[in-house]
């Protein structure tokens, strides 16, 4: 384990980190000079973000930082007050919200957000609403190509709610009913329904203990890998995101101010400062010589 | 690089239409309620040569409205505090106009009671009408709607209406189902004075004197009174009220008290300026002041007034001009723009999802 | 004895004490309903029988098909068992139309969770259809000699516009859906109590257009009789039968029969489909039915729609079957009672709505009117109960809202078993807020 104490980096005094990357056309998302202004208040100013294909990056920050504005903006339930967003393309700035979970975004939130009084195959029937063409009338008269694709659907709501974890008994279970763990599993199964090239996950291990973390992490590595997926994650939980994140972007009063891999993250004084503080360093360095010590995927 | 950095900080093109309706938003609805009082202006103007009409229109319209006023408060305290609308609180006016004609009969107040008797008679009475009203209103929540706290949220506006039910038949009971006439205490309709034409009688100076009084106390109490603040914190977030020690129920039956003590002198002033009662005028007047309290964003004090002493005005003015028939239709024309190009009433105000 | 009831309470019925002594007495209530408002006491008795077995085998999936087949073979024949002019059957009549239109306020309200509270607009609409293209309204039409499409005598011989019944309800669909999609448009960025205040207010304004079309004229034509009404309305008239008549009220039955078996074949067909959990998820959560591609927009006007249409259809029928179409039948009032309808059935429950509907109607029109006003006189008092029906009613309203809060037939039974259990306290389900300036 090398703790050879790194140099602070001139570069992380200011704002904008010398260390983010040029934007590229390959990007699969890239959000450019966001700014979000409710009233009075700035919740985001200027950030300026990519995410690469195949990758799992992660936004942290201290409470309030407007992380989870940046991804309302991200998903198109919040305008930018300025700036501009690209996702597989196109420009999707102030898109609705259904359109771009069309194009093949989507995300769980940070409180649960589930369809009570649905049951568990129901919720995941409706992530993949998007990919339905069922009209009025086919339903009404249930045409052979309405009477296909429901079941097909199903199927697929089953496979997804298999895959993410939850056992079959639960599947005809109201969702308030599953127990809390479950119900995380159950968002994200509706969020992968969708076949979603960018998965939003807004703080998925909140109440869970370490091994159920781990168990996330995992999942997520998975579904990354099996499924092609590009995983953008806000989280809270240093070891998940040490460990989980090929690259970390830090947001502090709705500022970016630093970016990079865990590793230059980890030891940049201005993140340390705003937010890690000596325990939290603590528990970073851990996750990174976990990492490094091979327990994780290709760095 | 430097030039794409650029472009993207110019501000997100809104599209169009949301950026003209926020335009009608400020000015446009301004514009919008004085389209009627400056064409008619005009008219009068033109025909009459001065204003005078259109002043009796909103001067008749102000003491109309400061009755919707207080109704509406009611309306707009109660949905506040549990996000409900009481649709027994028209009935709960109208029990306030009952009882205020009873309460005059067995005191044997008459036109020809002396003015110190008068006053001190139509005192007592009124401290009975908002009592009867406020008690009305807090039993109307312990029996209808505590119970239902916890049932899908639809489930008390179905009680609500039950009460109002139950109320509109004691209506009956009490007085038959035609309206009543009750003595002109105040000469409602003798001009006290008149300003360039337009003649503000007895009735008008009494609505607007009582109502602005009353309003005030109710603000003053809400913003600097410790129940008050008692009432504010629950509106905003009542698990957290209730962990500060705050006493939930009591909060909310006192919220009840309040709306139907404003009720309660509602129906005083309403018996006493339109000198007749009728069981039905609790709901026509519910449906006015609702739509008051909708159309000043409910929840909001300021706006229940605004919109009482707006619709007021706009009644008058229908009814004058264009004839009784059409003014509902109007008064909800109105509603229905205002509500498109400001959803949340006109002194609303817009929560948004901590980030 | 003993013996066989605890084997038929492992074999998992319901035969407990409680549930037993709930049947008997229901059975006596029944029984005693059934004679006050002139059902067939045989045909009550089947009916019992039936919600008897229902309660009893009420896991058994082959009892609760083969209960249901029963009820609708039971539903058709009533009527032979009953007086064909009789008060019963009018009764039913209205209180079938009046489902009709609880199933479409379900689909806005129960579904969407769009709170309506002007479903009386729809309502007044199609019945305007029909006094429009049943009746001697537009004399001028066809230049004095009257304009019929698909009708017999003696309907094709009288001025005004005649349509066949069928094609008038083609047309009722159309103008309702489009009223509708109008009416919800406003609604669409507001919060659910902005939207019950506006949509009552559209209820009024119908109402109002209705009171004063006699000064609104179009093309020469006044477009409502105003506080006439416009009298008599055709009867209905049937490809290959008869004119209905006032007398006979067996075929009116049927059709309303047939109307709410088409209407409940449309709701159970969109509630177990893509729109359905569409409608669901808004209910439940706009924002993550956003966020989870439900387009917001189409849908709500869709549920609007639909909704409409349903009571389009309904006002059509009400419109021939009482044979008058005017301002008194579409006050704010009539918006509250359906919705009292859907509520206490149980929102969003079709079967629910469907009995909170027969319920009250029959409370409304049978009950208050006929049974409860004959009660002092029988007891031997000198007392007019006819001046309490407003309150009795709302006293009705009150207690069934307080006792069963969910609903008589509450949507998703299994809803209420896990009060206690696992998850249920502790679920971090979020939900009740809403992000402002989401746009649809």
């Amino acid at each position: 384990m090398n703790t050879e104490p790194t140099q602070p980096d001139e570069s992380a005094q200011r704002a904008e980190p010398a260390a983010s990357p040029p934007p590229s056309d390959g990007a699969l998302l890239s959000a450019q000079n966001i700014t979000k202004v409710f009233g009075g208040l700035v919740a985001v100013e200027d950030v300026t973000f990519e995410v690469p294909e195949r990758g799992i990056v992660s936004i942290i920050g201290p409470n309030g930082a407007g992380k989870t504005t940046f991804f309302n903006m991200l998903t198109g339930l919040y305008k930018p007050t300025y700036g501009r967003i690209r996702f597989a393309g196109r420009n999707v700035t102030g898109r609705r919200p259904d359109l771009i979970m069309k194009d093949g975004m989507a995300r769980t939130f940070q409180n649960i957000r589930l369809f009570g009084t649905m049951t568990a195959l129901e919720n995941v029937m409706v992530g993949q609403n998007a990919r339905m063409r069922a009209g009025l009338f086919g339903s009404i008269f249930r045409v052979p190509r309405v009477k296909r694709e429901e079941k097909t659907v199903e199927e697929k709501a089953r496979e997804t709610l298999a895959y993410a974890g939850i056992a079959e008994s639960q599947f005809d279970q109201m969702s308030v009913n599953l127990s809390y763990g479950d119900q995380r599993r159950l968002e994200i199964a509706r969020a992968l329904a969708s076949e979603p090239k960018l998965l939003l996950l807004d703080e998925p291990t909140a109440g869970m203990n370490p091994q159920e973390s781990a168990a996330l992490t995992d999942f997520m590595r998975k579904v990354r890998d099996e499924r092609g997926l590009t995983i953008l994650l806000i989280e809270h939980d240093m070891q998940v995101i040490m460990e989980v994140s090929e690259y970390i972007t830090v947001l502090d009063h709705g500022q970016k101010i630093a970016e990079g891999t865990p590793e230059e993250v980890r030891t940049n004084e201005r993140v340390v400062e705003a937010y890690l503080g000596k325990q939290g360093e603590k528990e970073a360095a851990e996750g990174a010589a976990r990492r490094e010590s091979g327990r994780g995927d290709q760095v | 690089m430097e030039a794409s950095t650029e472009a993207a900080r110019l501000p997100v093109r809104t599209n169009t239409w949301d950026r003209v309706r926020g335009y009608i938003g400020e000015y446009g609805l301004i514009a919008l309620l004085l389209v009627m009082p400056v064409v008619y202006g005009i008219q009068d103007l033109s025909d009459d040569g001065s204003l005078a009409r259109l002043g009796n229109n909103v001067v008749d319209g102000l003491s109309n409205g400061a009755i919707w006023a207080l109704v509406a408060l009611g309306y707009t305290l109660v949905y506040g505090i549990i996000e409900l609308i009481n649709f027994a609180h028209g009935e709960v006016f109208m029990i306030g106009s009952l009882v205020t004609a009873g309460f005059i009969g067995t005191l044997g107040l008459t036109t020809a009671t002396g003015t110190p008797g008068l006053v001190l008679g139509l005192l007592v009475t009124l401290l009975l009408a908002m009592i009867a009203s406020g008690a009305l209103n807090v039993m109307i929540e312990r029996v209808g709607y505590r119970p239902l706290r916890s049932a899908p949220k639809l489930a008390p506006l179905i009680t609500a209406v039950g009460f109002s039910f139950i109320l509109q038949n004691v209506g009956i009971l009490w007085i038959g189902g035609s309206p009543e006439g009750i003595p002109d205490l105040i000469n409602a309709q003798k001009e006290l004075f008149s300003i360039g034409g337009v003649s503000i009688s007895q009735g008008d100076v009494l609505a607007v004197a009582a109502t602005i009084p009353l309003v005030l106390l109710l603000t003053t109490f809400i913003s600097q009174s410790r129940l008050g603040r008692a009432m504010r914190a629950t509106a905003q977030d009542p698990e957290a009220a209730r962990l500060m020690g705050i006493n939930v129920d009591t909060t909310i039956s006192l919220t009840f008290l309040l709306g139907g003590i404003m009720a309660g002198a509602a129906g005083l002033i309403y018996a006493l300026y339109q000198t007749t009662i009728w069981y039905f005028q609790g709901f026509q007047a519910g449906l006015i002041a609702f739509t008051a309290a909708v159309m000043g964003g409910i929840g909001n004090l300021k706006g229940a007034v605004l919109g009482g002493f707006i619709i007021g005005i706009i009644q008058q003015i229908s009814d004058n001009r264009i004839g009784g028939e059409w003014t509902p239709a109007i008064v909800f024309s109105y509603l229905v723009l205002i509500m498109v190009f400001r959803p949340s009433g006109l002194l609303g105000e817009e929560t948004r999802e901590a980030g | 004895m003993t013996k066989t009831v605890a084997s038929l309470r492992q074999s998992g019925l319901r035969t407990d004490t409680r549930t037993l002594l709930a049947l008997a007495v229901g059975l006596v209530v029944t029984l005693w309903m059934a004679g006050e408002i002139e059902m067939n006491l045989f045909m009550a008795f089947v009916l019992w029988v039936l919600v008897a077995v229902r309660t009893v085998f009420h896991e058994n999936r082959a009892v609760l098909v083969g209960t249901l087949v029963a009820l609708a073979v039971w539903a058709v024949v009533l009527p032979f068992f009953q007086d064909s002019g009789g008060g019963f059957l009018e009764d039913a009549t209205q209180a079938l139309a009046l489902t009709v239109m609880a199933l479409g306020l379900n689909i806005i309200v129960g579904f969407a969770g769009l709170l309506d509270l002007g479903y009386v607009a729809f309502y007044a609409l199609g019945a305007l259809t029909a006094g429009w293209f049943m009746s001697g309204f537009f004399v001028g039409a066809g230049g004095g000699e009257g304009f019929s499409l698909l009708v017999g005598e003696p309907a094709s011989t009288l001025p005004g516009i005649h349509f066949n019944f069928l094609l008038v309800i083609l047309i009722a669909v159309v103008i309702t859906t489009i009223a509708g999609m109008l009416i919800g448009l406003p609604t669409l960025r507001l919060r659910g109590d902005y939207i019950a205040i506006v949509t009552l207010a559209f209820g009024e304004i119908v109402g109002r257009l209705v009171i004063n079309g006699d000064e609104i004229v179009i093309a020469g034509e006044k477009i409502t009789n105003g506080r006439q009404g416009i009298t008599p309305i055709d009867k209905v008239d049937l490809p290959f039968l008869e004119p209905f008549t006032g007398l006979e009220l067996r075929p009116w039955y049927w059709v309303a029969l047939a109307l709410v078996a088409v209407v409940l074949f449309v709701n159970y067909r969109l509630r177990d489909s893509r729109l359905g959990r569409a409608w669901i998820a808004l209910r439940e959560d706009e924002v993550a039915a956003a966020s989870m591609g439900v387009p917001l927009v189409k849908t709500k006007l869709l549920a609007y729609g639909t909704g409409a249409a349903f009571g389009g259809v309904a006002g059509v029928f009400l419109g021939s079957y009482l044979n008058t179409v005017n301002a008194d039948q579409f006050q704010f009032s009539f918006s509250i009672f359906v919705l009292a309808m859907v509520i206490l059935g149980g929102l969003g429950s079709i079967e629910g709505v469907i009995l909170g509907a027969v319920v009250l109607s029959f409370i409304n029109f049978n009950l208050i009117p006929d049974v409860f006003n004959d009660y002092p006189s029988k007891v031997g008092l000198d007392f007019d109960l006819t001046e309490l029906s407003f309150g009795i009613f709302g006293f009705l309203l009150v207690i069934m809202m307080v006792l069963r809060p969910e609903g008589l037939i509450p949507e998703r039974r299994r809803q209420l078993e896990l009060t206690e259990g696992v998850g249920a306290g502790d679920t971090a389900l979020g939900g009740g807020e809403s992000i402002q300036e989401v746009r649809a």
